[in-house]
């Protein structure tokens, strides 16, 4: 779809890590109304998401599962969960550089505490409120993909 | 009566041992050294003897005995030889008829030959088989017993039935000298002395010391006046050592004493353990009552067998008790061991408690709570004394005999706590126990009425009573309570330590479960969280929802549609409100409260600050009466509680002038002055509370009015506020009358700085 003229202003990759549906589905409609044509990949679960990053199951190829220039990154998550998935990013070097932002329901000072520790990027809480949601994926997407200057590696 | 108290003890002075008399049933003489001649005599001798003191005094004795017998009273002197006391002499008198006398020959300690004769009456003659046969059977008798209050009750019983007196009775000297009556047999129509007390002051030291030289003392008549002795130029009769003398009068001081007593004829056999005064055996007669020497050796030979018998005896009542004792301290410690509450459980066998240590009160002390036992002092009177207490420990352990000449104010209840056994279990906890007996003059059945010195008898004859040394004993016993056993201290100090046992292991089990709780906190912990985040989530997808279905379909959708998801979008919020306030209020139970010096001054300046912006539009007066302590405590849930009961206090006025008031009543210490509680209140002139509804406002969800009046909100305010007062180990009740306003008052406490 990207046409390679424009290839030098190819966004990098955002990964999602989101099990709900519904969450994923509001997310979209909001990367949608954006006018920065970003990629993204979606990951159900933690392991899904080791695996996308480490090349392992049906991620072997490379190809398949280019590095992505942001994580966006839920807490609670079927299998693995999301503090597990940003313990190994950010203990591994390769992969500490890749920013991640979790974007989670626990306002747990607990949880915020621990992650901000392990090195994440950012946290962000899912709203219960429409307008809000809407200000805070559009605020996200705008900072990192159009202020903020990624890891060069991220292309 | 102190008069004849000071008699007593002036007899401590008096020479009891030289009296320089001798009691006139018999006579006695002192001998030269080589030829046997008189040289004192007693001033009776012509009564006993038939021969005026002058015509014996300076004249040999074979001028009166035969030869063989001079020979006998020579060899009884000798150490060596086999003769004993007594001698059999015959005199002829100068009527020319012949007296028969038991001779008894001793070197006295002062030197002197003393020879004293008794006169044998022909009816006291007892056959010498008959005696030994008597004997031998008391012996078997006296081997079978088993305690020592079976051998008294034996050897008084047998005693009276060998010399017949109308009172038998054995005395045993505690460590302070006073003596107690153990055993007792008498003359049915006597007055039982059996339990009284004598005090140590009745017998003087010196008369204790002769008791121990001489195992027998008798007194046929007390109101026989006594003979002096007279001696040729250059003797000393004063002088005389009559330690030995069986003939030795008595004191003045000991007549009167018995004749107090309406005791006319006594008899004392010595019980010696140790070379020392153990008791007597004490015979009394209210007639005179001569013994003959020969019942006297049996009396003399029981009283020296008992003795050797009294530390067997005694080691076993001794031990009946102490394995008595033991039985009840291991019932007890069972009974502790099951108790959840070990403390109850002290309460709740009260005789046992009191047994273990032959006690008549207790206290059982934890913290604030004091249970009373028995006859103790009233609770505000243990509170003080349990103030006092705690320095007066070693290893955990306070005994005393004597309260009231420590701590004066236990003056005030002498009666019942003159002894204090104390013991302390835990003194950081402020677990004690306390054990109490009352004063000594309480308890002791006295020897006569002290209130009462005469007594009339059957006859209508006045009597004086026994007791006339009351007075000067009752001032050395006075403030103080029996001394507490060595078996029974012992039994308080192993009580402890199983107690501490008991704990410790209640202990282990208390952080076994305080670990459990833990976990199961942390459980709790995660599952409030993902309990929260599960019921968040689909909920979030319903207001999201709802939302895209606004968005996408506003041009199908009628205006009651759009309406209608509102209302559910809506919904969503507040259900999303009630999951957050539930799982703050869950983490409030859970998190630590971090305590850190507050002034609530500053603090509650700081919340109207931000309650002032968050209401522009109402005109509140804020009141401060007093100023506010200082307290440590949680700040930010301090915050919180007074931005919730200020909040409300604005929140719930329809006042035009509303009006909220942030004071202080009271700061006191509490927790045996460990905590101090402080005691604060909101007022304000609100709408208020109807009084059915004063404790179900503190329910979480719970609130009095419907969703769109008084601003909403979730219906958990009050409830977070009581579980920080909670957290601040406090309190917290609402006073209020509908339409006037409200007060709620809460207390917090925080620990007395060291």
């Amino acid at each position: 779809m990207i046409a390679p003229s424009v290839i030098s202003n190819v966004q990098p990759l955002l990964l999602v890590v989101e099990d709900s549906n519904e969450d994923f589905e509001a997310f979209q409609r909001f990367l949608r109304q954006s006018p920065l044509a970003i990629p993204v990949y979606r990951c159900l679960n933690g392991d899904q998401a080791l695996a996308f990053l480490y090349h392992t199951d049906r991620y072997t190829d490379p190809e398949s599962a280019p590095r992505p220039g942001l994580i966006l990154l839920d807490l609670n998550l079927p299998g693995t969960d999301g503090r597990e998935v940003l313990r190994q990013i950010k203990q591994d070097d390769a992969l500490k550089s890749v920013p991640v932002v979790i974007f989670t329901t626990s306002n747990n000072p607990k949880d915020i505490e621990a992650c901000y520790r392990q090195g994440v990027n950012g946290y962000m809480i899912k709203p219960m409120d429409f307008k809000l949601l809407k200000r805070s994926i559009q605020t996200l997407l705008d900072f990192w993909f159009d202020v903020a200057i990624l890891p060069r590696n991220s292309l | 009566m102190m008069n004849q108290a000071l008699t007593v003890i002036n007899e401590e002075r008096e020479p009891i041992h030289t009296p320089g008399s001798i009691q006139p049933h018999g006579l006695l003489c002192v001998l030269s050294e080589l030829d046997f001649r008189i040289t004192q005599v007693s001033l009776n001798a012509k009564d006993i003897f038939g021969i005026t003191p002058e015509n014996l005094l300076d004249r040999p004795l074979a001028d009166f005995i035969e030869g063989d017998r001079i020979a006998e009273i020579r060899a009884c002197l000798d150490p060596d030889s086999e003769q004993t006391n007594p001698i059999n002499l015959s005199v002829t008198v100068d009527e020319g008829s012949t007296q028969f006398f038991n001779g008894i020959v001793h070197r006295a300690i002062s030197g002197e030959i003393v020879l004293e004769l008794e006169l044998i009456a022909a009816t006291a003659k007892r056959d010498f088989t008959q005696s030994y046969r008597h004997l031998k059977d008391t012996l078997a008798k006296i081997q079978v017993t088993k305690t020592l209050s079976e051998l008294c009750d034996l050897i008084v019983k047998e005693v009276r039935q060998i010399t017949g007196f109308d009172r038998v009775m054995v005395y045993r000297f505690n460590e302070t000298g006073d003596g107690t009556v153990i055993a007792e047999d008498r003359k049915p129509n006597l007055e039982p002395f059996l339990g009284l007390y004598y005090p140590d002051t009745d017998i003087p030291q010196r008369a204790k010391h002769l008791y121990l030289l001489n195992w027998l003392r008798l007194l046929p008549d007390v109101n026989h006046p006594p003979s002096l002795l007279t001696g040729l130029p250059g003797t000393e009769p004063a002088d005389l050592d009559m330690s030995h003398c069986v003939l030795r009068s008595l004191s003045p001081c000991h007549i009167e004493y018995l004749q107090n007593m309406g005791v006319v004829a006594s008899m004392s056999i010595s019980l010696i353990q140790e070379q020392r005064l153990w008791g007597m055996i004490a015979c009394h007669h209210n007639t005179p009552k001569f013994v003959p020497y020969e019942i006297r050796t049996i009396c003399e030979f029981l009283g020296q067998l008992m003795s050797t018998e009294l530390s067997v005896k005694e080691a076993t009542q001794n031990l009946d008790y102490k394995l008595r004792l033991k039985a009840t301290e291991v019932q007890f410690v069972n009974r502790l061991t099951n108790a959840t509450d070990f403390l109850q459980a002290l309460e709740d066998s009260p005789d046992d408690l009191l047994a273990l240590t032959g006690a008549q009160g207790a206290a059982v002390c934890e913290g604030d709570r004091i249970a009373l036992i028995g006859s103790t002092p009233d609770k505000e009177e243990v509170i003080d004394l349990l103030g006092w207490l705690p320095d007066r420990f070693e290893n955990d352990l306070f005994v005393t005999d004597s309260l009231p000449s420590l701590y004066p104010n236990a003056k005030a209840y002498k009666k019942v706590a003159s002894g204090l056994l104390a013991m302390a279990i835990s003194r950081t906890q402020h677990r004690y126990v306390l054990w109490f007996r009352p004063e000594f003059l309480q308890t002791v059945t006295w020897a006569g009425n002290p209130d009462n010195p005469t007594r009339i008898e059957a006859d209508g004859s006045v009597t004086i009573s026994p007791r006339q040394s009351f007075a000067a004993w009752q001032e050395t016993v006075r403030l103080k309570s029996l001394n507490w056993l060595q078996c029974e201290i012992e039994v308080a100090i192993e009580l402890r330590s199983l107690i501490v046992d008991v704990i410790l292991a209640q202990t282990d089990e208390m952080a076994r479960v305080n670990l459990e709780l833990t976990r199961s906190n942390i459980e709790l912990d995660s599952f409030a969280y993902i309990a929260s985040h599960d019921l968040k989530e689909p909920l979030r997808g319903i207001h999201n929802y709802s939302n895209f279905l606004m968005e996408d379909y506003a041009d199908v959708l009628p205006e009651d549609g759009v309406t209608k998801l509102q209302t559910v979008v809506r919904l969503t919020q507040r259900m999303d409100d009630l999951i957050s306030s539930l799982m703050h209020y869950s983490q409030l139970g859970r998190s630590e409260v971090v305590r850190q010096s507050v002034d609530l001054n500053v603090l509650v300046q700081q919340t109207i600050a931000t309650l002032k912006i968050s209401h522009p539009q109402h005109q509140i007066e804020f009141r401060l009466p007093q100023p506010l302590p200082t307290i440590c405590c949680d700040r930010s849930q301090m915050s919180e509680l007074f931005t919730n009961l200020i909040g409300n206090a604005i929140k719930y006025n329809d006042n035009a002038e509303k009006w909220v008031e942030i004071g202080s009543v009271e700061s006191k210490p509490v927790r045996n002055g460990t905590q101090i509680s402080h005691t604060l209140y909101i007022r304000d002139n609100s709408i208020g509370i109807p009084p059915e509804h004063l404790e179900r406002i503190f329910e979480i969800f719970k609130r009095l009015h419907p969703q769109d009046q008084y601003g909403g909100g979730t219906g958990a305010g009050l409830t977070i506020v009581r579980k920080i007062v909670e957290r601040h180990e406090g309190k917290i009740w609402v006073e209020s009358t509908p339409g006037e306003g409200s007060t709620f008052y809460f207390t917090l406490s925080e620990a007395v700085k060291p």
